[in-house]
């Protein structure tokens, strides 16, 4: 139990330092992480491109109103070595989305978490669930 | 949208995906710095999970002696965070005061590397590379680095009079017992050292040695002179690891560089470190 609460506050220190290196700039120039997302919709599109894949999803809110978010993944070449497929994220999938948003407040930011209805998830850069 | 306060489970899977990205910055495993058995963490190398060990053994050699440096390798020489992280022991980043006061309004969206341009010497990347020996030159061939290439001329030749500037310079190369030396001048002035923006001048001049210790590991060090922009030269140090069971991928970082319009603020490493 130390060693995971060990690992918790690492992560909380890391999330209250900034945002990772996005490979090709820093994260911190990007996203602010003190500004969190949680969202919750349906994916529109999958973008498998270089330098970071992104897909976007329908977020519905409380009047009905939809706005479409789109979400930063690392680069395909990281995701394929760490187990994502391109198509993990398909158009119609339901997902919630933990991260970060964009510092300039626009409908952008870093999908950290990917979470499906059957409880499989994702992350930013991997698809092994244990992080390891 | 739904946004609130996240979650226990959000914010333990946050934590625990940002500290694995954290692990590759350039003060961790992307330097070679991976902790355990082979140089893997827990079956990660960097951005790399449940990596297989790096190969052990003895450094291996060509059939003619030369010291055999082919593989994939991930790692750099340097800090790409920032390039006064990793010095020898001793040595100091010593800025002339034009070039501290450029590093401190450089904003992040002017960076070369977020432009899909070279990152250049000895400015490392997440990703891996290789080095290819052929008679008379051998390249380095990135993944990353936006996905190019460097020559390095081996065939006794001496740099021009005059190199046409160029982001990655004009190389040569020798060998000096087991460690390859590449000096490089002839550079374009455009790349950044690091995130933190230390930038140089058509004056520098760097040699880099590359040591291959074992069959899964190599030291680099790279010296750089570049009287134009410091007082005095400085040598930095980083470690490379044998990528094993992977190749090369695309990495064509042109393709859609959508982040780049949403870039803003000063020139920063991670965790948003400025000079």
């Amino acid at each position: 139990m130390r060693a995971v609460f060990g690992v918790l506050a690492a992560g909380l220190g890391l999330l209250g330092l900034g945002l990772p290196v996005l490979a090709h700039h820093s994260g911190a120039a990007v996203f602010d992480s003190t500004k969190k997302i949680d969202l919750t919709g349906v994916v529109t599109k999958m973008e498998w491109v270089n330098p970071h894949a992104h897909f976007y999803i329908d977020v519905k809110d409380s009047t009905g109103k939809v706005t479409n978010w789109n979400l930063e993944l690392a680069s395909p070449s990281i995701l394929v070595r760490n187990g994502w497929k391109r198509n993990s994220v398909r158009e119609g999938d339901m997902v919630t989305v933990t991260g970060s948003r964009a510092r300039d407040n626009s409908n952008f930011g870093i999908a950290q978490t990917i979470v499906f209805p059957d409880g499989h998830k994702l992350n930013f850069l991997s698809a092994f669930e244990d992080g390891k | 949208m739904r946004k609130h306060l996240v979650t226990g489970f959000a914010v333990t899977a946050a934590a625990l995906a940002v500290a694995s990205l954290f692990a590759q910055t350039p003060d961790g495993a992307a330097q070679g710095k991976a902790k355990g058995k082979g140089g893997a963490a827990k079956g990660g190398v960097g951005l790399y999970q449940r990596q297989p060990p790096a190969p052990t053994g003895p450094a291996p050699k060509l059939a003619d002696g030369t010291p055999d440096l082919s593989g994939v390798w991930l790692g750099s020489g340097a800090s790409d965070a920032d390039i006064s992280r990793a010095l020898k022991p001793g040595d100091s980043v010593v800025m002339l005061p034009w070039a501290e006061a450029l590093v401190k309004t450089r904003q992040s969206k002017d960076d070369p590397e977020s432009n899909c341009l070279p990152a250049g010497i000895p400015r490392g990347s997440p990703y891996p590379w290789r080095i290819a020996q052929t008679p008379g030159i051998y390249f380095i061939v990135f993944e990353g680095n936006i996905h190019s290439w460097r020559q390095i001329f081996m065939d006794g030749r001496k740099h021009p009079d005059d190199p046409e500037p160029a982001w990655y310079g004009n190389s040569i190369g020798r060998f000096d017992g087991p460690t390859w030396v590449v000096d490089t001048v002839g550079f374009k002035d455009k790349f950044w050292f690091d995130y933190v923006g230390h930038p140089h001048t058509e004056k520098l001049h760097t040699t880099e040695r590359y040591t291959r210790t074992d069959m899964g590991n190599m030291s680099i060090e790279v010296t750089i002179d570049d009287p134009g922009a410091y007082a005095k030269p400085f040598t930095t140090v980083g470690r490379a690891r044998i990528m094993a069971g992977t190749e090369l991928l695309e990495y064509i970082c042109q393709e859609d560089n959508f982040d780049l319009q949403h870039i803003s603020g000063p020139a920063q490493g991670p965790g948003g470190s400025t000079r």
